[in-house]
């Protein structure tokens, strides 16, 4: 990053989103930020919503999963000059505000990728089954990347365009937050972690993830594996 | 006691697979789950394999081709799975390249 600021590209991947994504996007906005929708094949009218809320919005012809939408902005954004990208969830459930925190955590630190922890941060409203489950999968991820990271599923992380380029996520669900730190860490780059607020909504807990969900992050994990 | 051994962790692996495809496929996945039950159930009794094969009028040798055979056509559907990810993966791309692109010509045109 030079001494100009840096130019900050928000990537935002939203399915059937329609009744917050102009909130989350005004957010974004409000913040000073760009925010780059990746309308992933939704049947509402989330991508004109986006677009109307000051969004770029790109969009996919179909559903192909969270994990792709964010690809799809990674390389959008790096090839409209991004120096800096930002994961964001589109349910609402983060606040701008960390945006900084985030972009000032990789420039402290000199790291090439800030990840977002709710467990150094707050979450209001968090239910015992989600922070168990979210604990259990911490522990599989450090066993299994060696990164010693406090959230693995916190869709919230920032990293420069040298962290980014060296991103190429092939899991198109919900695997790819563990696929993500599989790539930091065969990266070799430094990561940072920097405290986030999560904020749940019977909504955000409505399209989250769920206890199922984790038996098919696994499969997807270990199918992956089985071919190139 | 070894081929059950080595024959068991394999069937609850592909049970595990199974499950998770019923909600993609609800007839591959049912078939494939009865089979891995089956599997296992025979390779921890294998006298009622024995029983079941002589009485649809078959030596008690066959036991082993039956195990064979479910282990096989659960390894090909595995690998069917595995060519269908792989597609995946190609639309994924296709799919990509032609969001970036329309973006790209909203972008240049508005």
């Amino acid at each position: 990053m030079g001494s100009q600021a840096p130019q900050v590209w928000v990537v935002i991947a939203a399915y059937n989103e329609a009744p917050v994504i102009a909130s989350v996007v005004a957010d974004v906005k409000r913040a000073g930020y760009c925010a780059l929708v990746i309308d992933d094949g939704s049947t509402d009218a989330t991508g004109a919503i986006a677009a109307e809320a000051g969004g770029i919005v790109v969009r996919h012809s179909i559903n192909l999963g969270q994990g792709a939408g964010l690809q799809t902005g990674i390389e959008f954004a790096l090839s409209e000059g991004a120096d800096v990208i930002v994961t964001f969830d589109a349910d609402g459930q983060h606040h701008a505000a960390d945006i900084a925190v985030l972009i000032d955590a990789l420039a402290r630190q000199g790291a090439d990728f800030a990840l977002g922890s709710r467990f150094l941060g707050t979450s209001l409203n968090q239910p015992l089954s989600r922070r168990m489950l979210l604990k259990a999968a911490t522990l599989f991820t450090r066993l299994t990347t060696g990164l010693r990271v406090t959230d693995t599923h916190n869709g919230l992380r920032a990293m420069t365009r040298r962290g980014a380029s060296s991103i190429n996520l092939r899991q198109n669900r919900m695997a790819h937050a563990s696929e993500i730190l599989h790539q930091i860490a065969a990266s070799g780059l430094n990561y940072v972690e920097a405290p986030v607020r999560i904020e749940y909504s019977a909504y955000s807990l409505a399209k989250g993830q769920k206890l199922g969900d984790t038996l098919m992050i696994l499969v997807d994990l270990f199918a992956r594996r089985l071919h190139r | 006691m070894i081929a059950q051994l080595i024959l068991t962790p394999f069937l609850l692996g592909i049970l595990l697979y199974a499950l998770t495809e019923y909600r993609r496929s609800p007839a591959v996945g049912l078939i494939a789950v009865l089979a891995a039950v089956g599997g296992l159930y025979f390779v921890w009794v294998p006298s009622h394999a024995t029983r079941l094969a002589e009485f649809v009028g078959i030596g008690r040798g066959v036991d082993l081709i039956i195990y064979i055979w479910i282990v096989i056509s659960l390894l090909l559907l595995l690998n069917l799975h595995l060519k269908l990810r792989a597609h995946m993966e190609l639309i994924t791309v296709l799919a990509r390249e032609l969001a970036i692109a329309n973006a790209r010509s909203h972008r240049s045109t508005s």
